[in-house]
């Protein structure tokens, strides 16, 4: 016996401040708060969460004692569990009890939760020492098991072990309730018969089937330690939990009785739809193209009103209190009103649209559907070759391509993590959506949401294509990692968290906003006051006579092959380096600078609409797709840039840019010159 | 001597089976035993366990400090009280 006075090394180190007073030694006597010297001492083991800690307060109620273990920082529970048993088993000389029905007491011990006897913490290590790490003399009496019976299987490795052990053991199952709602039956004499130790049904919180457990316990008492199950002769950790596992399999079959055919509940009925390998891509793509519809277009017309708001009060707001303190006509005044207002104001105006957005991405995630999304793209990237796990930073890029980048450390071969960070950029991210949103209502009005969708349709086959073409020419002997889904259950979002998880991308978005837009705004207003030639000052220049202007027209050539050749779309690509959000801050700033009385709604996209109608030679619907797909394709920003030059070093860094810019072009031009025969 | 429920769980991860569901079916075990098995494999460190998120804040991303750890801004660990998730679990190197 284990935890008696007479074992000082091993007994508690309680501290009982209000201790009652000691009554006559006997059978249930009480000392210092425990049951008496002789009282038998029963270890209450199991898993965390299966009820354990709620028996021991139903068993013992408030006869309880806490302190750390002697030589421990884990806290370990003793109480008094005060039974009745039959007189005629009573051994006690002086007994006191009534003759007919005589209590026992029985010293209960808490033990830390535990999975296993093989300890991953000191709380599980302390729950092994006592149970199996000292001589038998000083092991408890008996173990009772706490089993959780809506998770058996997980519950009774325990169980396999102290089988093992020799030792006596009762199975008290928790949750049969649970069990029950989820449709399995417990024949707790066949379990019993399996496992080959006793078992009973409780409710620790209703206090059901105490009483049966009590009787259970004085019984398992008065009986020796069964013999122990026998174990493969093997020193291999797999083959000994795999025949661990194979009892415990074999117990959880002759225990349990599921239905005979297991209900098919609504969950896996729509799983077989959304994960089906051909409908399943398609009824992805179906969603995604209703939230990007549902998203311009209900965003519409908050969208105009901020616009009209911005480029209207707001705007005239600000020149009348520069005007008022003599700042009328002055640089500040280009940089207030035509820099930050026109830029920030302009990107701000997508507050509703990108809340929406969040919304209806945070409704998917947290229904449980996008992670349906997530097995058909799994699977998409094994049919082409492509290391399964691979999807993981590429979904995630579809948000932000930064932390997509990060996420390729999951990936365990350096080759993979090469591949997957030079695969990222290609996923459009949310702050091009901003970009595409903006383009697809100007261009495409009440289709505005299909050419959102399309761009996204393009990124997933730009992906599946660069990682063909990589696949078969730098990276021949990669090998696939495959991995296994545990899908969650469908769930009604909750408005709590949907809000959280929208607020905090709103947030990221707004933080962009004021930090990163507002200096890149900075300097292109400070790049488009530098005149090039003498005899202009500074802040009083057209901007195509500016630095920023004339180093926009140096680059534009290059892209007339697709059909935006001109400065003002070119300077926006240059700009979109830093932050996608930027183009659509730049050309704000342009357009006011360069336009500076034709302000108001919609100002921009007329003035973006002309450029593109120059520049293409009439084509302007092929060459703004160009465009989308121009910048879709190459370099994210410059905190992409960064993020891989940390995770894949400088050359495949570099190579990258390289890869985006080239493919990027002739997208570009591609669909530019196959459009032009169209449109 | 026949495999035991654990190297046939492995054997399908390592096939590349997408969920439990289907693991338990070709198995013909129950799948609270695939569950355990999968946890009892994880928790020996033969199988990885990682709980996915899709989606962060659009760009000012280099400067997040939740950005940095792979999870995004969904991560349980961030969204206080968010339910579990997408789980994906993949052999450990000393198993593939």
């Amino acid at each position: 016996m284990a935890l008696t006075e007479q074992q000082p090394s091993r007994s508690l180190n309680l501290v009982v401040p209000s201790a009652p007073p000691s009554v006559k030694a006997c059978c249930h006597t009480t000392t210092n708060g425990g049951a008496g010297p002789e009282a038998p001492a029963v270890a209450l083991v199991g898993a965390p969460n299966t009820g354990k800690s709620t028996l021991f307060n139903a068993l013992t109620g408030a006869r309880v004692t806490m302190g750390n273990w002697p030589g421990t920082t884990v806290e370990v529970s003793r109480g008094v569990w005060k039974t009745t048993q039959s007189a005629a088993s009573c051994t006690c000389e002086e007994c006191t009890c009534d003759p007919g029905e005589k209590r026992l007491e029985i010293t209960l011990i808490d033990l830390p939760g535990a999975y296993s006897l093989d300890p991953h913490s000191p709380d599980e290590a302390l729950t092994r020492d006592l149970l199996v790490g000292g001589p038998v003399a000083e092991r408890p009496d008996l173990c009772v098991v706490a089993c959780d019976a809506s998770r058996l299987a997980n519950s009774l490795y325990m169980v396999s072990q102290l089988r093992e052990q020799g030792i006596s053991i009762l199975v008290a199952l928790t949750m049969l309730d649970v069990a029950a709602k989820r449709g399995t039956e417990i024949d707790i004499a066949a379990l019993s018969q399996a496992l080959g130790c006793p078992v009973v049904g409780i409710d620790p919180r209703r206090r059901a089937g105490l009483d049966a457990l009590a009787g259970a316990v004085r019984e398992a008492l008065g009986e020796p330690a069964p013999a122990p199950r026998p174990v493969p002769a093997t020193t291999d950790a797999l083959e000994r939990d795999d025949d661990r596992f194979g009892w415990i399999a074999a117990a959880v079959e002759a225990g349990t009785r599921a239905p005979d055919e297991q209900p098919r509940t609504w969950s896996d009925r729509v799983d077989r739809w959304v994960t089906a390998p051909v409908l399943g891509p398609l009824i992805f793509l179906a969603v995604m193209w209703a939230v990007f519809q549902i998203t311009t277009a209900v965003a519409a017309p908050l969208q105009d009103l901020l616009d009209g708001l911005f480029a209207g009060p707001v705007s005239s707001g600000a020149t009348w209190v520069l005007g008022a303190v003599g700042l009328d006509g002055t640089w500040v005044e280009g940089f207030v009103v035509n820099g930050l207002i026109a830029g920030v104001g302009m990107l701000l105006t997508f507050v509703p649209l990108m809340t929406l957005m969040f919304v209806l991405l945070a409704l998917l995630e947290d229904s449980g559907y996008l992670a349906r999304a997530a097995v058909v793209a799994d699977r998409l990237m094994r049919s082409i070759g492509l290391p399964g796990r691979a999807f993981l930073p590429l979904i995630v890029g579809f948000g932000c391509n930064v932390p997509a980048i990060s996420a390729t450390r999951i990936l365990p071969g350096a080759r993979q993590r090469v591949l997957t960070a030079l695969l990222v950029p290609f996923t459009s991210c949310t702050a091009r959506l901003t970009v595409f949103v903006m383009l697809g209502s100007i261009f495409f009005g009440e289709y505005a949401g299909t050419a959102v969708f399309a761009m996204y349709v393009i990124s997933i086959h730009l992906v599946v294509l660069a990682g063909l073409v990589l696949r078969r020419t730098l990276w021949r002997t990669m090998g696939t990692e495959p991995l296994i889904i545990d899908l969650p259950a469908y769930q009604v979002p909750t408005l709590r968290l949907t809000a959280s998880v929208t607020w905090l991308r709103l947030k990221g978005f707004l933080q962009t906003a004021s930090g990163i837009i507002v200096a890149a705004v900075a300097a292109v207003w400070l790049l488009q006051s530098i005149p090039v030639q003498a005899g202009q000052s500074f802040g009083a220049v057209p901007v195509e006579d500016s630095v920023y202007g004339v180093a926009a027209q140096a680059i534009a050539p290059v892209f007339a092959p697709a059909g935006f050749g001109s400065w003002e779309t070119a300077s926006t690509l240059a700009v979109g380096f830093v932050a996608k959000e930027a183009v659509i801050s730049s050309w704000a700033q342009t357009y006011a600078v360069a336009e500076p009385d034709g302000g108001g709604p919609g100002a921009l996209g007329t003035a973006v609409m002309n450029s593109f109608t120059e520049s293409s030679g009439g084509h302007p619907i092929p060459a703004a797709l160009a465009f989308m797909v121009f910048l879709l394709a190459y370099t994210p920003c410059v905190a992409t840039v960064a993020a891989q030059w940390r995770e894949i070093g400088p050359r495949w860094t570099l190579f990258g840019i390289g890869m985006q810019l080239v493919t990027a072009w002739v997208l570009a031009v591609a669909v530019f010159q196959v459009g032009r025969l169209f449109w | 001597m026949s495999a035991g429920p654990l190297s046939r769980v492995l054997a399908e991860v390592g096939a590349g089976t997408p969920t439990l569901t289907q693991m338990a079916r070709n198995l013909g075990l129950d799948e609270e035993v695939v569950r355990a098995a999968v946890e009892h494999l994880v928790r020996s460190g033969r199988i990885e366990s990682r709980e996915l998120s899709l989606g962060c804040p659009p760009s000012g991303c280099g400067s997040c400090a939740v950005a940095s750890g792979g999870g995004g801004c969904g991560h349980p660990d961030v969204v206080a009280g968010r339910r579990p998730g997408l789980v994906m679990l993949s052999l450990t190197r000393s198993n593939g």
